[in-house]
């Protein structure tokens, strides 16, 4: 759900730069308190897992496609969503420079999409379901809501830039990220699986309260 | 750093290269969600992107090479090229930003 230069007229591109410079005031906040050495590695493999990942378009019914984008991911492991805004800036600002994916003026709103909208709501609805359905069911339903949400926000961007009309793109794209956020459940589940598995010290979820 | 995080680092380099080399050739070539609902709301393939002057062209446009678009394997090469440029940039900020307590 890369928005292109172009949909978004650029008075509104503004609106979303602010939404991002006070998003990474606050994850540089967050970062300056909770970012300890021993995970630093991890945000960089984060990040190039994510722009590879975004490659890999899965064919989704309707004759289009969709690729795993990762917000609700991050926001889980670090049980924080400023983590996914930094993951974000940096992913989709390279996406944009070197590779004409996702656009320069368009960064804002990309950035609010994916990792603000997709981070929220992932780790908030993670939260509130571990306890019920246990953690992975919970963080597989999170990454799902996440996609549709964050398609939602997209959609309500487009009609309010006048790109898409609220009618069509609104049905449009929470219809085809109803199917993308399946692969989005799936992947984002067994990425947790596989961190937890060999790696657990670096899933927030294993720390207490006091050594976080 | 240490062993543990070296690891993971190689391991992450590993599933990116895979990726990198499989993405040309699997991934579905269908318009994405965004694209599909652009199509849907009557908007033109690549509408507008060309026309705002000033941004620069992406040095891969299309995670390809710009004189050569439809090679494959350069497709595999600028995949990989971002994906460790990506881990770079990653490290680099949250190195800048990390905790220092």
């Amino acid at each position: 759900m890369h928005i292109p230069d172009g949909f978004i007229p650029i008075a509104q591109c503004l609106i979303y730069y602010v939404i991002l410079i006070v998003a990474l005031y606050f994850s540089v906040k967050w970062a300056r308190s909770n970012l300890d050495e021993k995970r630093i590695p991890l945000i960089a493999v984060l990040a190039a897992g994510i722009f590879a990942i975004m490659s890999m378009n899965m064919p989704i019914p309707f004759g289009t496609s969709g690729h795993m984008v990762g917000g609700a991911l991050v926001a889980i492991v670090f049980l924080a969503p400023e983590a996914a805004v930094l993951v974000f800036t940096v992913v989709l600002l390279i996406q944009a420079l070197i590779f004409g994916d996702g656009g320069i003026t368009a960064l804002g709103a990309n950035v609010l999409n994916m990792a603000i909208v997709g981070g929220f709501v992932g780790l908030y609805t993670f939260k509130g379901l571990e306890g019920i359905i246990g953690k992975y069911a919970a963080a597989g339903v999170g990454a799902w809501l996440a996609t549709v949400l964050a398609a939602l926000a997209c959609a309500i961007e487009m009609a309010i830039a006048g790109t898409f009309p609220v009618n069509v793109g609104i049905p449009s794209m929470v219809l085809y990220h109803f199917f993308i956020g399946i692969i989005e459940a799936v992947l984002t589940v067994v990425v947790l699986v596989a961190l937890d598995k060999f790696r657990p010290d670096l899933l927030a979820w294993n720390k207490s309260e006091g050594d976080a | 750093m240490d062993k543990k995080d070296t690891y993971l680092i190689v391991v992450a380099i590993v599933i990116c290269i895979v990726i990198s080399c499989l993405s040309p050739f699997i991934a579905s070539s269908y318009p994405d969600g965004l694209e599909k609902s652009a199509e849907d709301s009557g908007l033109k393939e690549d509408f507008s992107v060309e026309e705002i002057n000033g941004i620069p062209d992406a040095i891969f446009p299309d995670y390809a090479f710009a004189n050569d678009p439809d090679n494959q394997v350069l497709q595999i090469v600028a995949l990989i090229i971002g994906a460790i440029v990506t881990l770079g940039v990653g490290y680099a900020v949250a190195a800048i930003v990390r905790s220092r307590n």
